[in-house]
């Protein structure tokens, strides 16, 4: 007769740390600095827009990253990473066909049920606009449910501009409205739209604040600012979704590194309305 | 039921010698220095003598149940074993823990392992060190659920409570093997009597200090008081490292060729980079943040995760400490800090 009984949580749960092997099938160069890896899991991983995942090279390491693509693709998933450090310099360097481990989905998402019907903004700046890619492309898969998408995008200058092909399309499409700003157009680069940070386009928002969400993601700074503003112009804070980075292993509120105060950015985030952590601690940095 | 020390010591090395069911015993031993009173958690052998009372080992239980390094994917098999000698202020770090790493939605599963397959058989303590503090956060010095035996000693003797099914027949096994008695009312009255003298030693030694149900007051102080405290804090991270209920965790890309595999290893938020981004940012660029963020984990953000604090009182972060910094002293003076501020 064992004498050892089973004691804890009983039902056998799938490991979290569980990876997905995936092939790179294609490879788009964004811009300098960032680049859209499009992959194929072995498995298909059914995800919500705004949920990320955790990437690795093997033998190298992982980072979290957000899938671009829309939630409704579940064979293939689009990952837009820019070069900040040492994985994703690695990533910069792998090549179609190389393969790279996928653990996740991880994390809050955007609530699209309480969008249904309403005038949805979606500002972001630089590699922000991975997020908001895929939500963008979620949304427009439904566009019969929403009344309108305003997305506004910002980049350094014309050429840290991302999605490029794309966006003469999505500016096409019904009931969206797409305006790009760069901070500012070196000599030698040609730009025939907006020029300021993102927010200034605020001034050409033509919907009411007070009943309509705006999603928000960019660098930390542009977080700040953004919300901010869009505070000012009349947008509740309750309706106001921020995507916050912080440092991540586990994905899932076991390591500890992302938590602000009583949050942990993986696990209740990283979708936050700006009601839930303002008061928090260490959200901006 | 009264069980006397040796036959118990004896029941154990034999079971760890069969191995059929149980693979490994570990116990706490006293060091090899003769001057030295503390106690290590090793494997009983032949020649070694376990401690079983006392205080607390140097090593927290965390270490055998939550490796310094250790593979999580794929998760390797764990082996059957008693761990035996573990103190009530480990035992309540093994509840956070459980509650941090075995929620519902996501396992870890090395932990879980070692969890389902280590038998934990507590014991009073019958000394204290000069540290320990369990009293301040509402413990104390001997175990009273959670457990699958508890040890007693009434001198030659152990009073055996047993705590979980699988204590149970453990303790048919020691019964169907080795001699057995009932216990007399007066030796349960002994052992509350020698509970008492404990927990009036731990009042004793902690007079100076205060303890509270107000730690949310913590995150309301200025940085300056926290400046002072962290002066001579040198960020090694020992008193991380060494505490039960810390439980972060770096996670490592160890993959082959094409296997993918994942070891996690403990981290410190007192280090630098633990909290550092892409692009080099951190919250917490100073050592005294960092100092501050180990206070408020413990006794804010914890509750919030928990609905506990994060310290049991152990006191072993003020042994470790390079830089002569009491944990209880610093908890004190903060709070006192707090209910003035308010
Ligand atoms: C929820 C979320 C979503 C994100 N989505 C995107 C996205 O869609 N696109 C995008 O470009 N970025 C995204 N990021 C940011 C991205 O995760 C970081 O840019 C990336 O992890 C940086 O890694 P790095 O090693 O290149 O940078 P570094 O600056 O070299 O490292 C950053 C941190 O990771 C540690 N680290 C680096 N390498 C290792 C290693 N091998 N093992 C252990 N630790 C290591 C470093 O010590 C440092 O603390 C997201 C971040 C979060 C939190
Ligand atoms: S802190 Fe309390 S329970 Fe822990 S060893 Fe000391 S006296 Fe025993
Ligand atoms: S904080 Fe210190 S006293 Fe409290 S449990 Fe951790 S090591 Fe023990
Ligand atoms: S053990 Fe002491 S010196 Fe080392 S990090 Fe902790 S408080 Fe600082
Ligand atoms: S990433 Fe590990 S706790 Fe959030």
């Amino acid at each position: 007769m064992p004498v050892l009984l089973k004691t804890t949580s009983p039902q056998d749960i799938e490991n979290p740390y569980r990876v997905i092997p995936a092939e790179i099938y294609d490879i788009v160069q964004e811009s300098p600095l960032i680049r859209t890896l499009k992959l194929r899991p072995d498995e298909p991983i059914v995800f919500k827009t705004g949920q990320f995942i955790e990437l690795s090279i093997p033998g190298v390491g992982e980072g979290p990253f957000t899938p671009s693509s829309s939630h409704f693709e579940t064979e293939r998933m689009d990952v837009t990473i820019m070069k900040t450090g040492f994985v994703t310099n690695t990533i910069h360097q792998a090549k179609t066909g190389d393969r790279v481990g996928l653990r996740g989905p991880f994390g809050s998402h955007y609530p699209l049920d309480t969008f249904e019907g309403k005038n949805i903004l979606i500002l972001g700046g630089g590699c922000g606009l991975a997020p908001l890619r895929s939500l963008f492309l979620t949304l427009v898969h439904e566009i019969d449910r929403y009344n309108s998408i305003t997305f506004f995008a910002g980049a350094k200058s014309p050429k840290d501009c991302i999605y490029k092909q794309a966006v003469d399309e999505w500016k096409q499409y019904p009931k969206v409205t797409f305006v790009r700003a760069v901070d500012e157009v070196p000599a030698g680069q040609e730009w025939h739209e907006d020029v300021g940070v993102v927010t200034v386009l605020l001034n050409k928002l033509d919907i009411d604040p007070a009943d309509n969400p705006a999603v928000v993601c960019g660098p930390p700074v542009m977080m700040k600012f953004g919300a901010r503003d869009l505070l000012e112009y009349g947008f509740r804070e309750d309706r106001l979704y921020l995507s916050m980075e912080k440092k991540m292993y586990c994905g899932f509120g076991q390591c500890r590194h992302c938590v602000m105060g009583k949050y942990y950015a993986c696990k209740d985030g990283p979708v936050f309305t700006y009601e839930q952590i303002k008061n928090e601690e260490d959200i901006w940095e | 039921m009264l069980i006397n020390i040796q036959d118990f010591i004896e029941f154990l090395r034999k079971t760890a010698q069969q191995g059929d069911q149980i693979s490994q015993v570990v116990v706490p031993v006293r060091s090899e220095y003769a001057d030295d009173t503390h106690t290590f958690f090793r494997p009983l052998t032949e020649s070694n003598t376990p401690l079983f009372n006392s205080y607390r080992t140097v090593d927290p239980a965390k270490f055998l149940l939550y490796l310094p390094r250790e593979q999580v994917f794929p998760a390797e098999q764990t082996k059957n074993r008693i761990l035996a000698g573990v103190k009530a202020c480990d035992l309540k770090a093994l509840e956070l823990l459980d509650a941090a790493l075995l929620y519902d939605q996501f396992t870890d599963p090395a932990y879980k392992q070692w969890r389902d397959s280590t038998l934990i058989i507590t014991s009073d303590c019958d000394d204290i060190s000069s540290s320990c503090h369990c009293n301040l956060v509402n413990g104390q010095p001997f175990a009273e659920n959670g457990y699958d035996l508890n040890l007693s000693q009434i001198k030659n003797d152990f009073l055996i409570t047993v705590g979980s099914d699988r204590g149970d027949k453990l303790l048919d096994r020691i019964k169907s093997e080795i001699k057995t008695r009932k216990a007399s009312e007066s030796q349960r009255m002994q052992v509350e009597k020698q509970r008492k003298r404990i927990i009036e030693r731990l009042t004793g030694q902690n007079k100076p200090y205060s303890r509270s149900s107000h730690y949310e007051k913590l995150r309301t102080i200025d940085p300056a008081p926290w400046q002072d405290e962290s002066m001579t804090c040198i960020g090694c991270g020992a008193c991380t490292h060494i505490c039960p209920t810390c439980y972060c965790l770096i996670l490592n890309d160890e993959s082959k060729a094409d296997q993918f595999i994942k070891q996690r290893s403990f981290d410190s938020c007192q280090y630098n980079g633990y909290a550092r981004v892409a692009g080099g940012a951190t919250p917490r660029p100073s050592m005294t943040e960092r100092f501050r963020n180990r206070y408020l984990c413990k006794f804010d953000y914890m509750v919030h995760n928990f609905e506990k604090i994060g310290c049991t009182g152990c006191g072993r972060c003020t042994q470790a400490c390079a830089g002569e910094i009491d944990f209880r002293q610093v908890v004190h003076n903060l709070q006192n800090m707090a209910i003035a501020v308010q």
